[in-house]
């Protein structure tokens, strides 16, 4: 019977040191290369700042069960490391330790500690679980805010409902200025999930919170924003091959500025379209939607001269439009919202020379230059 | 003990190819398991690498979402029911007849054909990648209706056939080894007296036929929605869309116990040999194992608290119970190692590697048993850094601890030790440079499955380094299989029992000869080979307190 | 070094030992690994059983849905009834051959064997012409859940009664051949247990879709 092979005689810790400290100087040298200050990379093991009462919620939990998992995690390896360092075999020792084959008490012991962890964080779980998830269909206040988002492949768009719930008002865009799911304030707000299609997932990180979007079943839950601001918003279960395109914001705005805003919108829609200028006025430029992309990416149309942007969006049930803004960011002209598979001609104000982009509304990663010649 | 002459050779007109292709020894059968499950792991290594690469920087650079979604669907299929599944039924393929002093299996031929179905699942699977619309793409959950023919082509029909038959392979396989250790164990090997790799092999064999079957009928249920008009998930026909995610979790749920335990017993062979100690608490272990198989089938739907479709309490309770049985083998581990004489070999560092990271897998699974913390935390990031601490951090350094610990058996030569040391190293530096800063995406709210991401989202830095540490796990494979290859031609001669180990497979000659054992030492304890080394009387040396190695007593 | 006197010899220790050992338990390889088989088999039934209560119980009183079917298209009589009869009493003479085999009479044992084959032969047949009465109907596997959880509940137990039969089939070959004793006869026992598995699997898939609705 051959020897076993041991660790070089004793050269093994030293290596060990040697690796370690190489590792973590890389590893300073790296994160001090980034610029990260301690504030953010302790920061990083916590969620996004909650912005609503039930995100306050989640994150008072969340610390909680940090703090245990962090006590634990120091407990248990420290218990390893300790263990492996200190009792390493000598080089020529071939004594065999004590043969230790079970204490009933000490594993009696570390049995029941975790039990009792794990049954405190269960009561705990349990009780934030019945502050944050009470919303059940149908037992709303009349104050309340409802929203119905209907998730489809792949954008989001949200239905104001009235205390019937009637839609009074769609918001087909789902992130920018003129966009979002623009909420209240102060107020509770409902949302009523629906899906056409497939699941999605309704997922604003700094709620700390989503839900899924399953067909034919619909779910329910409810908000309240205590933060005036922009969040972003994305679908969480893959939904297919667009998945990552499918984002939204919320804008959470005052609550008289919420009611005027609804109010306006509502007036606008009920509002007769205006009549499409007839006769396509100058140049017609061609461009196609397909796939949630461009298929040109630069478009060239004359300068200072009205002119028309024939629209074809072969994306079966998904809406696009197109939108040109300037240099700077501002939206110059922003054509009509309407699903695949369909076209349409619109007409643009004269625009002076000069290199604009042009993307689509609802999926904003969509873009291509215009230039102005 | 070194002549074992006794069995005459094959004979000459069979070439060597022909006899490993018809093979029914479980040890050549085992070795094939290995080979095929790590050609597997690297295939699904290269598409890590695809979709690692893809997300380094924010925009598509490489790929369109379609190729992508594939990727990572594959990449999880590979991994989950290519590799890790079957390279732990192929360890105790191997091991397990040895360590109960068994000839073969019970049933040599099925288990030549449960390997058989492997490869051949696993071509069906990547064979989608050859037709038109690609290789499946929804996930390897394969949720419906995302799964429906309206969506997916025939990528996804060749995934569900070749998932039914490795599902077959389990079966069978579940059922060849429940046989084996219940009917074959040599004189004196009662249940009591079976080294925990043995223990774990039952357990896992015991879920498999429980709850793969339940997969193959979803499976099934999805194939008919898909080609023959059903309407199993189909909510515009009354259909559920959420039925098939219960039925599925019933099964992945246990699944994961099955991608875990053998591992588990991997280490428990590997920590005690080499701290020169018994199992700390054996019983207790093997308790706790059956512990985490019983509740392993009631926690299923905590991986839908999201759907708004469960009953949250219950499976909450549940999920947080798991975790003390859990607890109770890291205990057991650690008391195994405390006071003992520690030799820092290659399977011993992965064991400990094994142990460090599947700590952080078990705590930062306990944030998704607290329900509201999953609502924040569910199909995000911070799930990927979850299944990785668990999956590879557990059952991936369980895998490579077992490889260095018994390629000395199946090839009788030793693997070299300094190459070795280097792969740990590049390993577990490179894991861990993936994986953890996935839980911080995960918390900054970077979805799952997503195939690009805004630069304004603050994901860049951490989406980077996880690509660096994806290079650095690659490279970790180069000295393995440098490793390897020079080991098998030229490595040091390993001898019977280079590492002194406890278990019957130890008491034979490396490679063991067909049929296993000329002779069997006397079965008195989970340890035969250590009395065999120390002789009963050591046992009066162990400080007093309540002895509770598992004596003879029924 | 396992040259104590306490080690096994090779004699003692062979494939052949390890066999011998094997009968110590009482319950023989092929069985024990048939009836762990028939329990991954039971939870595959299972899986479809719980797809059908889950959908049954969402889809309310209107089962079979009056929207898709004039009346209900499941009918006890003529074949279903006595498809079962037939059925159960198969499992009968499956297990007269089972008894006639532990008493060594395998003459007797191919006579049961032989019946209880026709009797599951003739059930396919009975299922086939049934299912053939329901397409005349318009009822298929698309025709709503209903129509698609019947047929994939009996469609699958069908393709079991054919594995069965098949079983059946060897069995009767190799009995015709002389095999089979009162002390060798595991093949027959693991095909018998296989058997009453899946007629069990009937009368629980009959009293849910015929008689509880």
């Amino acid at each position: 019977m051959s020897t076993p092979p041991r660790s070089g005689a004793g050269s093994g810790p030293l290596v060990a040191a040697i690796v370690i400290i190489v590792t973590a100087a890389i590893a300073l040298i790296a994160l001090a290369a980034t610029g990260i200050t301690p504030q953010r990379a302790w920061d990083s093991f916590f969620p996004l700042t909650p912005v609503t009462e039930q995100g306050d919620r989640i994150k008072e939990l969340y610390d909680i069960v940090f703090y245990i998992a962090v006590a634990i995690f120091f407990a248990v390896e420290g218990a390893i490391v300790w263990a492996v360092f200190r009792y390493r075999r000598r080089p020529g020792d071939d004594e065999l330790p004590p043969q230790t084959h079970g204490n009933n008490l000490i594993e009696v012991i570390w049995t029941v500690i975790p039990t009792v962890i794990v049954a405190v964080l269960f009561v705990l779980s349990w009780q934030t679980l019945n502050q944050v998830d009470t919303a059940v269909a149908g037992e709303q206040q009349p104050q309340d805010v409802r929203i119905r988002a209907n998730a489809a492949q792949f954008q989001w768009t949200f239905d104001y409902l009235d205390a019937n719930g009637e839609t009074v008002f769609t918001q087909n865009v789902p992130q920018g200025e003129q966009g979002g799911m623009v909420v209240p304030v102060g107020r509770s707000v409902t949302v009523s999930l629906r899906s056409p299609d497939v699941i999605h997932a309704f997922y604003v990180p700094q709620f700390l919170f989503k839900r899924d979007v399953v067909p034919g079943r619909e779910n329910v839950f409810e908000f309240t924003v205590d933060e005036p601001g922009v969040y972003r918003g994305q679908c969480a279960e893959l939904c297919g091959t667009f998945h990552a395109a499918m984002v939204f914001e919320v804008r959470a705005i005052d609550s008289a500025a919420y009611d005027a805003w609804l109010a306006e919108q509502v007036e606008n829609a009920s509002a007769t379209p205006p009549p499409a200028p007839s006769g396509g006025a100058g140049e017609v430029v061609e461009v196609t939607a397909v796939n949630i992309a461009f298929t040109s990416g630069e478009l060239r149309a004359p300068a200072d001269t009205p002119f028309t942007i024939r629209f074809v969006n072969e994306d079966d049930g998904v809406p696009h439009n197109v939108e040109v803004k300037d240099a700077g960011g501002a939206s110059l002209f922003q054509g009509e919202i309407f699903n695949g598979n369909d076209q349409r001609d619109y007409q643009v104000p004269a625009l002076p020379a000069g290199e604009y982009e042009f993307l689509c509304t609802v999926h904003p990663n969509m873009t291509g230059t215009l230039i102005a010649e | 003990m070194a002549t074992t002459t006794l069995h005459p050779a094959a004979p000459a007109y069979r070439s060597r190819l022909y006899e490993w292709l018809t093979t029914t020894d479980h040890k050549k059968i085992g070795i094939l398991y290995l080979i095929n499950s790590l050609l597997f792991f690297f295939a699904g290594g290269i598409l890590a690498l695809v979709v690692r690469v893809e997300l380094a920087v924010p925009g598509l650079q490489f790929m369109d979402e379609a190729f992508y979604n594939q990727a990572f669907t594959m990449h999880a299929s590979f991994m989950l029911f290519l590799f890790v599944i079957p390279v732990l039924a192929g360890f105790a393929n191997y091991v397990v007849p040895l360590q109960i002093g068994a000839p073969d299996m019970a049933f040599p031929r099925i288990n030549a054909l449960s390997f058989w179905l492997l490869p051949l699942g696993g071509a069906l699977m990547a064979s989608g990648f050859l037709v038109e619309g690609g290789a499946a793409a929804s996930g390897w959950t394969e949720y419906p209706p995302l799964t429906d023919d309206r969506f997916m082509g025939t990528g996804t029909d060749l995934w569900i056939v070749g998932l039914i038959l490795i599902g077959t392979s389990s079966i069978l396989g579940g059922v060849n080894f429940l046989v084996t250790i219940f009917k074959m164990r040599a004189p004196g090997m009662t249940l009591f007296r079976m080294p925990i790799l043995v223990w774990t092999a039952l357990v896992t064999s015991v879920l498999v036929i429980m709850a793969t079957p339940v997969l193959t009928s979803a499976l099934i249920m999805l194939f008919i929605d898909r080609n023959y008009g059903g309407n199993f998930f189909d909510p515009a026909n009354g259909g559920q869309a959420i039925l098939y995610q219960n039925v599925f979790w019933f099964y992945s749920h246990p699944a994961v116990y099955i991608m875990i335990l053998i591992a588990m017993g991997i280490i428990s062979e590997v920590l005690p040999v080499f701290s020169r100690k018994p199992l700390f608490g054996y019983k207790a272990f093997v308790y706790a194992t059956a512990g985490i198989g019983a509740l392993g089938f009631s926690v299923w739907a905590h991986h839908m608290f999201t759907t708004g479709a469960v009953f949250l309490p219950f499976f909450s309770l549940m999920t947080f119970l798991i975790a003390v049985p859990t607890g109770v083998k890291m205990f057991n581990w650690i008391a195994t190692l405390w006071q003992g004489k520690i030799s820092f070999t290659t399977p011993l560092l992965f064991a400990v590697g094994f142990l460090t990271m599947f700590l952080i897998g078990g705590i930062n699974g306990a944030f998704h048993a607290a329900v509201p913390v999953d609502f924040a935390l569910h199909d995000t990031y911070y799930v990927v850094a979850h299944i990785h601490y668990v999956l590879f951090g557990g059952s991936v350094f369980g895998v490579f601890a077992g490889i260095y610990y018994w390629f000395p058996k199946m090839s009788g030569r030793m693997l070299n030790e300094t190459l070795g040391k280097v792969q740990f190293v590049l390993m577990f530096i490179g894991f861990n440079l993936t994986f953890f800063p996935m839980h911080q995406l995960g918390l900054s709210g970077m979805p799952r499955r997503i195939a690009d991401y805004a630069s304004s989202a603050g994901w860049n830095e951490l989406n980077l380094a996880a690509t660096i540490g994806g290079f650095l796990i690659a490279a970790s494979m180069l000295p393995f299989l440098w490793n390897v290859l020079v080991s098998l031609r030229s490595g040091q001669i390993a001898g019977d029992d280079p590492w002194e180990g406890n278990t019957l497979e130890w008491a034979t000659s490396s490679p063991p000869p067909p049929y296993n054992f000329d002779h069997l030492p006397e079965i008195r304890s989970e340890r035969p080979l250590f009395d065999l080394r120390h002789g009963r009387t050591h046992a009066a040396t162990t400080p007093p307190g309540p002895d509770r190695s598992p004596q003879p007593t029924h | 070094m396992a040259t104590d006197s306490h080690a096994l010899t090779t004699q003692e220790h062979s494939p052949v030992a390890g066999l011998a050992h094997d009968a110590s338990g009482g319950i023989s390889n092929p069985v024990l690994g048939m009836l762990l088989f028939i329990v991954s088999e039971v939870m595959f039934f299972a899986g479809l059983f719980a797809a059908y209560f889950n959908i049954r119980a969402n889809a309310g009183p209107d089962w079979p849905p009056a929207t898709l079917f004039e009346g209900n298209p499941l009918h006890i009589f003529p074949l279903v009834g006595p498809a079962t009869a037939l059925l159960v009493i198969s499992s009968f003479t499956c297990q007269f051959a089972i008894w006639a085999i532990r008493r060594n009479d395998r003459t007797a044992m191919n006579r049961y064997i032989a019946v209880t084959l026709i009797l599951g032969v003739i059930f396919l047949v009975m299922q086939g012409i049934d299912y053939a009465l329901l397409f005349e109907e318009g009822v298929t596997l698309g025709s709503g859940t209903f129509g698609t959880t019947y047929f994939t509940l009996t469609g699958f137990h069908g393709a079991h009664v054919f594995g069965g039969a098949i079983m059946l089939a060897v069995v009767l070959y190799r009995g015709m051949a002389g095999q089979f004793s009162a002390r060798h006869h595991d093949a027959v026992e693991a095909t018998s247990l296989y058997w009453h598995f899946v007629d069990v699997v009937w009368i629980l898939l009959f009293t849910v879709l015929y008689i509880l609705q």
